[in-house]
């Protein structure tokens, strides 16, 4: 591939709590201006991941490059070139929507009228311009949702992590989120996407990585994918490819009619 | 360089800022935060015996226990005897210490004593004024409610001392029949001591509490705000919002800190406000000098509270830790009681601590006016504390940030 458009590299990039390998060595590459979906059961790894790539954590092992620079010795250059939009929302609640969004608009150094200018010309964008007094803490889980996104747009970062975007979200706030991304995309911004929602992924991403027991075991688009496992849809090959089981359980599965029938 | 610094003060005062607006956004918060200090004062104040304290709205000087019961039994009907119980009475009345009832005998007064009625009593017992007629000593006994130590020691002490000026009294007018060129109290009391305090007027107790209280104010303020919302921040994922930003990560534990540290200095300037207004604590030192000894009280404790939020992994263990190192603090520190009524072990352990150099330093200037110099010591210490905790800290914080 082409170096040139790689944006997101990483090296055996590793990371372990108390002897407990959450993210193993894992090398992957997302290309500039793609939408780049990262998948994996609860507990896979997706969002130690993401924060180490985001320099929220620093790996135990292996390094990676972001917008062109390391993440482990150039973290200040990384920040400015990307966004998070996480998922426990980064917004202070008893703040309104314009507050919020000044302080953190001035923590990357924008400020004066062209940041007010940025703040309104976002806010209208997700459609909350006539609540943008009202403490945040009061929205409803779309409209806090939507603060969430611009809030990691609002230095213009050339790279976004999305974690879940569109958990918890109503239908509509859904499309109107997926939408959001697609603009997003159109734009240029690369955009790092991880969600449980496979059809979400599907229709949104170009490339899809799979990420389970801190390993990446598929890159590929969704439809190569598909036609690899000879299936119809991703979440038959997720399952294919990360077992049925649950995960976080102490027991192997007990077939849930039997619990049932007990009642 | 220059730039850089001047860059990250500038990120540490926008944290500031928020910190501080989302405070003032919560209005319930606000209301206890400033309620607060006016309840600790006002408990303590009724707690203590408030000598010398005057009254805001009239102005007058109170003493403690104003009016208290007390009982005069006499069981000698001496002329002698009624002459002193009725200058007991004057005096007692016109000094507005005691309120004098009779009782016919002890048993009857003491009976009052334990239904709470009166506080005390005082007996002229039988062969009282034999005894003055035939030129012999005669005493009165004083009886009074030990339930409260305190209390009775200053019921005793008051009524001890209307019995010295009613001696006194007498005393010159027998040494002036007997003899009258010298002076009669020269005779009865060839040495008198006259107390000559350091400060105008009289000191209370609140003197010696407002200055610990508005450093342990001060101090603890920082230290379970800083931790609580360190944690806060954590919990509501917002923190991650504050790291991924290029802003370095001494910015925003300086900018919280101070934030914290804005808020602390309000409640102890309230605490002064209010000591000053209804207690009559004096401030006789520099205003100036206070602040300084204040912010470096403070400093002295961010390291701690810096360490503290690092260790604990959400808010409520935060304040736990914090409420832990408060509650001994008050007594170690020479916050409530004065650290020499400590065993010497436990002074030592109230010395390690830097809010007992904050407390004392702040004390000598408040009370005793005292200069910088005068104070050097402590604030050599806070500074040493200051630095050593903070160099430990930040390091343990940028691990724990980063796990």
């Amino acid at each position: 591939m082409d170096e040139r458009k790689t944006v997101i590299a990483t090296h055996d990039l590793t990371k372990r709590f108390n002897g407990f390998t959450a993210v193993d060595h894992v090398n992957l590459e997302v290309m500039r201006g793609e939408i780049f979906g990262f998948l994996g059961p609860n507990g896979a790894g997706k969002t130690t991941a993401i924060r180490m790539l985001t320099t929220l954590s620093e790996p135990s092992e292996g390094t990676a490059r972001v917008a062109g620079y390391d993440i482990r010795t150039q973290a200040d250059d990384v920040r400015k070139r990307i966004g998070l939009v996480a998922e426990k929302l980064i917004l202070y609640p008893r703040l309104s929507a314009v507050e919020n969004l000044m302080f953190f608009g001035q923590l990357y150094g924008l400020n004066g009228g062209r940041l007010r200018q940025r703040v309104d010309e976002l806010l209208r964008m997700v459609r909350l311009e006539s609540f943008k007094n009202m403490p945040v803490g009061g929205y409803s889980s779309g409209m806090r949702q939507r603060v969430n996104i611009i809030r990691g747009l609002l230095h213009d970062p050339d790279i976004l992590f999305m974690d879940e975007p569109t958990a918890l979200l109503d239908p509509q706030s859904i499309q109107f989120v997926h939408d959001l991304i697609k603009e997003l995309n159109e734009d240029g911004k690369t955009i790092v996407l991880t969600t449980h929602i496979m059809e979400e992924a599907d229709k949104l991403s170009y490339t899809v990585g799979i990420i389970d027991h801190g390993k990446i075991v598929a890159v590929d688009t969704p439809a190569a994918l598909k036609s690899k496992h000879g299936s119809e849809s991703l979440l038959e090959v997720f399952l294919n490819l990360t077992g049925k089981e649950l995960r976080d359980s102490a027991s192997k599965n007990v077939p849930m009619r039997r619990v049932m029938g007990r009642a | 360089m220059r730039n850089r610094f001047l860059r990250n003060m500038q990120m540490a005062l926008l944290v500031t800022h928020k910190d501080l607006l989302d405070f003032w956004k919560a209005k319930m918060l606000v209301a206890t935060f400033m309620i607060m200090p006016i309840l600790l004062m006002s408990m303590f104040g009724f707690m203590f015996p408030r000598t010398g304290a005057s009254n805001p709205f009239s102005g007058q000087v109170s003493t403690p226990y104003e009016n208290a019961p007390i009982g005069v039994v006499l069981e000698d009907e001496g002329s002698f005897a009624l002459q002193v119980a009725d200058q007991f009475r004057e005096v007692s009345s016109s000094k507005g210490l005691f309120k004098v009832q009779d009782f016919a005998n002890f048993e009857s007064a003491r009976e009052q004593i334990v239904a709470g009625n009166i506080k005390g009593v005082v007996v002229i017992p039988v062969g009282f004024t034999k005894a003055f007629t035939s030129q012999r000593q005669a005493t009165v006994i004083i009886t009074v409610d030990d339930t409260n130590p305190q209390m009775a020691s200053i019921i005793y002490g008051e009524a001890a001392s209307i019995f010295k000026t009613i001696s006194a009294r007498l005393s010159a007018s027998i040494i002036a029949k007997m003899d009258s060129s010298i002076d009669p109290s020269f005779l009865s009391e060839p040495i008198s001591v006259e107390r000559k305090n350091m400060i105008d007027g009289t000191t209370n107790t609140f003197q010696f509490l407002a200055p610990g209280f508005i450093a342990l104010t001060a101090v603890m303020g920082v230290l379970a705000g800083l931790g609580a919302a360190m944690s806060r921040e954590r919990e509501q994922g917002t923190m991650d919002g504050l790291m991924v930003a290029p802003v370095s990560r001494y910015s925003i534990v300086v900018g919280k800190t101070l934030a914290q540290t804005v808020r602390g200095m309000i409640q102890g300037f309230l605490i002064l406000g209010i000591s000053m207004f209804f207690f009559g604590v004096k401030a006789y030192g520099s205003p100036l000098l206070m602040v300084f000894v204040m912010l470096l009280g403070v400093a002295s404790f961010v390291g701690i509270g810096i360490i503290v939020t690092s260790l604990a992994a959400e808010q409520e263990t935060a304040q736990m830790m914090m409420m832990l190192l408060q509650f001994p603090m008050m007594f170690l520190c020479g916050i409530v009681f004065p650290i020499e009524q400590l065993p010497h072990w436990l002074q030592a352990v109230g010395k390690l601590l830097p809010l007992y150099y904050a407390a004392d330093a702040l004390r000598k200037i408040m009370v005793l006016n005292a200069s910088l110099n005068q104070i050097i010591r402590d604030i050599i210490v806070l500074v040493l504390y200051s630095v050593v905790t903070i160099g430990i800290a930040m390091p343990i914080f940028r691990r724990a940030m980063t796990r």
